[in-house]
């Protein structure tokens, strides 16, 4: 289980990293935590020829709070992410998933836009990123800086909006806001595994009613998944078990979720309703209110 | 076949160079060109944690990197652990916790331990159980890992004074 | 620190002697292992289950950078003799031929095409890659069901159809009596899912043949030197004396590692052809998918009941599906007959075994390989005691024999000095049912499922001398020439931590320091043939270690008596020195007692001053191990997943060696079965894909699943006068499924589930419960 050659290349400047991969596209791959990419390298699954580490890049490793939201630098590390002051209090959603992902070893050199460029439909970062309404942005040496809203960031299993030529550079997340409660729920075979299913959730509630809800799953579909349909059932309703419970079924409804070793389709549908139920209940309950 | 990059860094306080191929990983790179064996390969897809180092002080699967990502970092090896030939906190509180059996895992826990107690050194059990759930034991049922773990801590704390920096993993740089 | 002098070290936690380098990372694994020269090897292997081999063509491997061979199958045939490997080897199973690399069909995933032999494991991958063949897809026959259809597409040719053992019926006791005796009859059909061994450490070898002598050394990690050195001698041809067999430090195998396997042979004719070094380490996707796989079985049950639940007899029907190629899959079923009873009185049993071949990775042995026996019994009687309406405790009362009873197994084995009975009522009295039950009820109003599931086993560890022969185990021991007494062990442990216990056995009996004593194994130029492997290893080397070590010391005060001018009967060896009793000033340490033989003169001509011995034991009376588990357990109606709370072990191995030894062995066989139930399953598809060749898919359980496990030791019943060790490695494993699909059936009473499966992922929990519809 070795890795196929590659030529690589430790770029210190964006400006370098861009005009590598305007250079080789198609045939590289970007390296950033490499705690996806190697393992597929490993079992010869990825074959790039060229491997741009994004190691040594200057300017990639930010983290901090701006107006209402919070940007992240791709090359946060997710260790980082998950023990940072600014997170925890400003992005409750993100502070509660990260400790989920894998394990401390696989946190400290996995990167924040390692995972959101990787794609994973299972993992945690991309449903948060779509509950979120994050935004991400990219570059590219030709048409340089754009920003990708989250839903249409993601595009299939492991494949998203981002060109071959282009750079995760940043994500920007909204940060949280008051009368908003958060939760990330999931079901993994094991502690630190891939969610079978995962759901994320952001809670509004003003004067006891449902304002708003933003409810994004994992692992049910090619990409993190929103239920507007579900959305929609909360809003203007109370905070009740009812509610949450009729919300809960229609974000599992006409899901049509992968079967595998871990879970069969109904199984994860079934998890999805679950889920989401008690990760509204757990929004609610972090605003003081019960169902 | 690609060419061979000059890696230069530091491993267990000495400093290294050595040529490799980029798609060497990092701990093929200790085991094989620089004869620190105690390292173990237990799955090389990043699951089992037997790989298990620390790079400037945090742990990290030695299968997840390639060894020219470690290109200027610090990285410390289960043969960094003991000091003067004498085993440290850690070591000694597994040898009384008769902490493993087969061995092949242990490079890997002893370094996440390593790392935890850094940052933690006042850990409760479920800590412990749930940042070792990153690293696989099929002998021993984890117990004992656990209380050795649990143990180190607690004679790092009686023995503050006699603790050397050695013991402890590097800090985190800021 | 010295661990001093007249302390009894057998029966203390004393701390190993391997932990030292373990735990500095100074051990040696077979990957360790390097050679001047050394090459490196991959395989080829087959991506389709069940396919003739047109064509392999390696012209394009061989012009890769850095190869220096690549063999096909019928290259390789010419450079073996052919025969079995492995398990095969030991039990002598051959026929079905078949070749070492494929010739003319590929049998699973993962089967063995060609051997690419390069510069670095790097560039034999790539090379391997380049190595194309051409198949001819057969049928794959994946099922024990479709193996038994006598239209299956046959996987041996010359086995005529795809039974490979069996139907074998035997019938013990009047069985027809006993059934028209019961009240009802209980049926159920309870399978076992195939799961595996998964050491940490994988297979592999590193071979070394010298052309100029025509020896070969190989390195591999293994459970036994001899049968590794005995089977790369039959298949390369070479005599035995010219096969050195060595192994240090091995990292788990349970079961997996024995003899000289595929793999080790192509890699030691591949040496022997190249004039080089070559090693192979197994990477974890080619151990998961092709290095073996373990308990994939049906067994259909009949137990003839009394209303009052009496178990008056079994009829038990076996299907082993034995994967591929032929090993212990094809015998299993003989070691299952005669255990199925267990502990209990049962009059009469009729036991009809098949074992079949099918396109899946071949069964090996795992920790308690005859471990259907204790599932499906330990499974039975709680349905019986479903199907009565009554206690599942009450039932194990009421059936189990107890010790006073001097009874036999209906197959025919003494129970004697079996602790069943006890070890279940010793659980009882460490867990509050009654509260238990309470606790039970509220939980369930509250939508919250525990459960409370116990089984009860034993293990023949060795088993009892009335059962027939132990086998026996050699050792020898001789003094060095600084009074280290060398010991000279058949074991190979690997994770056993047989350099402690031996080590504290010999130092008791020949009254030496624990440091004074080291334990020397893996080298089969002076090791004494063996294997470790059967829970023998407390009772035989355990036995060997004490019997040997006392013949030793007599050796030594024989000479001391004329050395000291003392009556031997003055005489007593403390803490390495031989005192004379009153005398303290004419002590002689065993290095000065060494040095005096070596010089001409100091002693008679008749008496044997070599301090070397060489002793076979036999096992003596021998005994049961065995024991109770009880597991609570909560299972998440919502999300299927089971968590467990609590795990008591109650058991007896006899006396034992060093306690925290014995509690890890118990604990990692426990784990063991916590994963076989929640996580672990080597699943294939319809096709014969393999789906479970990552960590990612084949799920071991971490510190996270596996909760502290509280383990007890009952007061041993000793039946021999000198040695009263028991073995204990397998039993953990053996107990465990049982008793955590007990609990979960409990948990799930209300909704009259009934678990006649070993697996149970979420996803199935809730289809059992009926939450969701079966796939």
């Amino acid at each position: 289980m070795k890795l196929p050659p590659f030529a690589y290349f430790a770029p210190s400047t964006l400006e370098e990293t861009l005009a590598l991969l305007r250079e080789h596209g198609d045939e590289s791959k970007l390296l950033a935590g490499g705690q996806s990419l190697v393992p597929l390298l490993a079992l010869r699954l990825a074959r790039p020829s060229v491997l741009v580490d994004l190691g040594h890049v200057a300017g990639l490793d930010h983290l901090a709070a701006g107006e209402g939201s919070v940007t992240i630098g791709a090359m946060v590390t997710e260790r980082r992410a998950e023990r940072s002051e600014v997170v925890g209090a400003q992005l409750p959603l993100l502070a509660e998933a990260m400790p989920l992902i894998g394990h401390q070893a696989i946190r400290n050199r996995g990167t924040v836009g390692g995972s959101i460029a990787h794609a994973d439909p299972s993992a945690e970062l991309p449903a948060v990123a779509v509950a979120l309404e994050a935004e991400m942005v990219a570059e590219s040496a030709q048409r340089g800086r754009r920003t990708i809203p989250a839903e249409s960031f993601f595009q299939g299993f492991f494949t998203t909006a981002l060109e071959p030529d282009e750079v995760l550079v940043e994500l920007r997340l909204p940060a949280g806001e008051s009368r908003t409660g958060v939760a990330f729920e999931e079901a993994a075979r094991r502690h630190g595994d891939f969610a079978m299913v995962g759901a994320a959730v952001v809670l509004r509630v003003e004067s006891d009613r449902i304002a708003d809800a933003r409810i994004a799953l994992a692992g049910v579909a090619d990409t993190p998944l929103r239920r507007p349909e579900a959305e929609r059932a909360l809003r203007g309703e109370e905070v009740t078990a009812e509610a949450f419970e009729d919300a809960a079924t229609a974000a599992a409804r006409d899901l049509s979720p992968p079967s595998d070793l871990h879970g069969t389709a109904a199984y994860r549908r079934h998890l999805a309703r679950v889920l989401v139920r008690r990760a509204l209940v757990r929004a609610a309950q972090r605003l003081g209110v019960s169902p | 076949m690609s060419d061979v990059v000059e890696v230069s860094f530091t491993v267990n306080g000495v400093a290294r160079s050595v040529s490799v191929e980029p798609r060497k990983t990092l701990a093929d790179v200790l085991r094989e060109d620089l004869g620190l064996t105690g390292t173990h390969l237990g799955c090389e897809h990043g699951v089992c944690g037997a790989c298990t180092v620390l790079v400037n002080g945090s742990s990290a699967r030695s299968c997840l990197m390639l060894g020219v990502q470690a290109h200027g970092a610090e990285i410390t090896t289960i043969e960094g652990l003991s000091v003067d030939g004498e085993l440290n906190t850690l070591q000694q509180a597994m040898w009384e916790s008769h902490g493993f059996q087969c061995g092949f895992c242990t490079p890997g826990f002893l370094m996440q331990i390593t790392a935890l107690l850094a940052e933690e050194p006042n850990p409760t059990e479920a800590q412990v159980r749930e940042v070792l759930s990153g690293n696989l034991c099929r002998c021993t049922g984890y117990q004992t890992i656990v209380e050795g773990a649990l143990r180190a801590a607690a004679s790092a704390r009686s023995a503050t004074a006699t603790v050397r920096g050695s013991d402890l993993a590097p800090k985190e740089p800021a | 620190m010295a661990q001093v002098m007249a302390q009894r070290f057998t029966g203390t936690p004393v701390k190993r002697a391997e932990d030292p380098r373990i735990l500095t990372g100074r051990g040696r694994y077979v990957d360790d292992v390097t050679f001047p020269g050394m090459v490196h090897a991959a395989f080829v292997r087959s991506p389709l289950a069940h396919a003739r081999v047109v064509s392999v063509d390696t012209s394009a491997a061989k012009a890769a950078p850095g190869v220096l061979a690549v063999y096909t199958g019928p290259e390789m045939e010419a450079l073996i003799e052919p025969g079995p490997y492995g398990m095969a080897a030991m039990m002598n199973i051959w026929p079905p031929a078949h070749s070492l690399l494929a010739t003319d069909k590929v049998r699973l995933v993962g089967d063995l095409v060609a051997l690419v032999v390069a510069e670095t494991r790097y560039l034999a991958e790539d090379a391997a890659e380049l190595v194309e063949v051409e198949y001819d897809p057969l049928p794959a026959v994946m099922t024990a069901a479709q193996a038994l259809d006598p239209e299956s597409p046959l996987i041996f040719e010359d086995l005529g159809s795809n039974v490979l053992a069996g139907p074998k019926v035997t019938t013990y006791g009047d069985v027809d009596r006993v059934f028209a005796r019961a009240d009802r009859v209980v049926r159920a059909t309870i399978s076992q899912h195939r799961h595996q061994n998964v050491p940490m450490e994988t297979r592999g070898a590193v071979v070394d043949y010298r052309k100029d002598s025509g020896e070969v050394e190989i390195w591999s990690a293994n459970q036994g030197v001899a049968l590794v050195a005995t089977v790369l001698s039959a298949r390369l041809g070479i005599p035995r004396e010219k096969v050195r067999a060595r192994a240090a430090d091995v990292g788990g195998s349970f079961g997996l590692k024995i003899g000289a396997q595929r793999e080790e042979v192509a890699i030691a004719a591949a040496s022997r052809d190249l004039g080089r070094p070559v090693k192979w380490i197994e990477d974890r996707h080619e151990h998961l998918m092709a290095a073996g796989h373990a308990r994939e079985e049906t067994l259909e049950v009949e137990a003839a009941v009394t209303n009052d639940g009496d178990i008056l007899g079994l009829k038990v029907g076996i299907v082993v599906d034995a994967g591929a190629y032929p090993g212990l899959g094809g015998m299993v079923t003989n070691i299952i007959e005669g255990m199925v009873p267990g502990p209990y009185k049962i009059d009469a049993l009729s036991f009809s075994s098949t074992s079949v071949v099918t396109n899946k990775a071949t069964y090996v042995a795992y920790r308690g390989p005859w471990a259907a026996e204790t599932f499906v019994r330990e499974r039975l009687v709680d349905l019986v005691a479903r199907e009565l309406g009554k206690d599942p405790l009450e039932i194990r009362r009421r059936n189990l024999a107890r010790r006073e009873d001097n009874r036999q197994m209906v197959t025919g084995r003494s129970l004697a000095g079996i602790t069943a009975y006890e070890s279940l009522e010793e659980v009882l009295g460490r867990i509050d049912l009654p509260a238990f039950r309470a606790r039970q009820e509220t939980a369930r109003n509250e939508g919250r499922y525990l459960g409370f599931g116990v089984a009860t086993y034993i293990e023949p560890a060795p088993g009892t001398r009335a059962n027939g022969p132990l086998g026996a185990e050699q050792m020898r021991m001789e003094l060095a020439e600084d009074g280290t007494v060398l010991v000279y062990t058949a074991q190979m442990p690997h994770g056993q931590s047989h350099e402690t216990t031996l080590a504290q056995v010999v130092a008791d009996n020949m009254g030496v320091p624990f440091e004074g004593v080291r334990i020397l194994y893996g080298d089969s130029a002076v090791s004494p043939p063996g294997l470790t492997g059967g829970s023998r290893s407390a009772t035989m080397a355990g036995g060997a270690a004490l019997t040997t070590a006392r013949l030793l010391r007599d050796k030594v005060l024989d000479v001391a008596a004329h050395l000291l001018e003392a009556s031997r009967d003055d005489l007593r060896i403390e803490n390495g020195s031989v005192l004379v009793a009153g005398v303290p000033a004419r002590a002689m340490t065993l290095a000065e007692v060494v040095g005096a033989l070596r010089q001409p003169g100091r002693l008679p001509e008749d008496v044997d001053t070599e301090l070397k011995v060489e002793n076979v034991y036999d096992g003596g009376t021998g005994g049961w191990s065995g024991g109770t588990h009880c597991a609570i357990v909560e299972v998440d109606l919502e999300t299927g997943l089971v968590r467990i709370e609590r795990y008591l072990v109650v058991e007896d191995c006899g006396e034992v060696i060093n306690p925290a030894i014995v509690d890890g062995q118990i604990r990692g066989g426990v784990a063991q079965g916590i994963g076989a139930v929640l996580l672990e399953r080597s699943a294939y598809d319809a096709e014969g894909n393999y789906l479970s060749s990552t960590f990612m898919d084949y799920l071991l359980p971490t510190s996270m699943e596996i909760p502290s496990i509280e383990v007890v030791h009952l007061e041993p019943v000793p039946l021999d006068p000198v040695v009263n060790f028991r073995g204990v490695g397998e039993g953990g494993m053996i107990c465990t499924p049982a008793a955590v699909c007990n609990a979960i059936e409990d948990a799930l009473a209300p909704f009259g589930v009934r678990v006649l499966e070993q697996h149970l992922p979420p996803a199935r929990i809730l289809e059992l419960v009926g939450v969701i519809e079966p796939e």
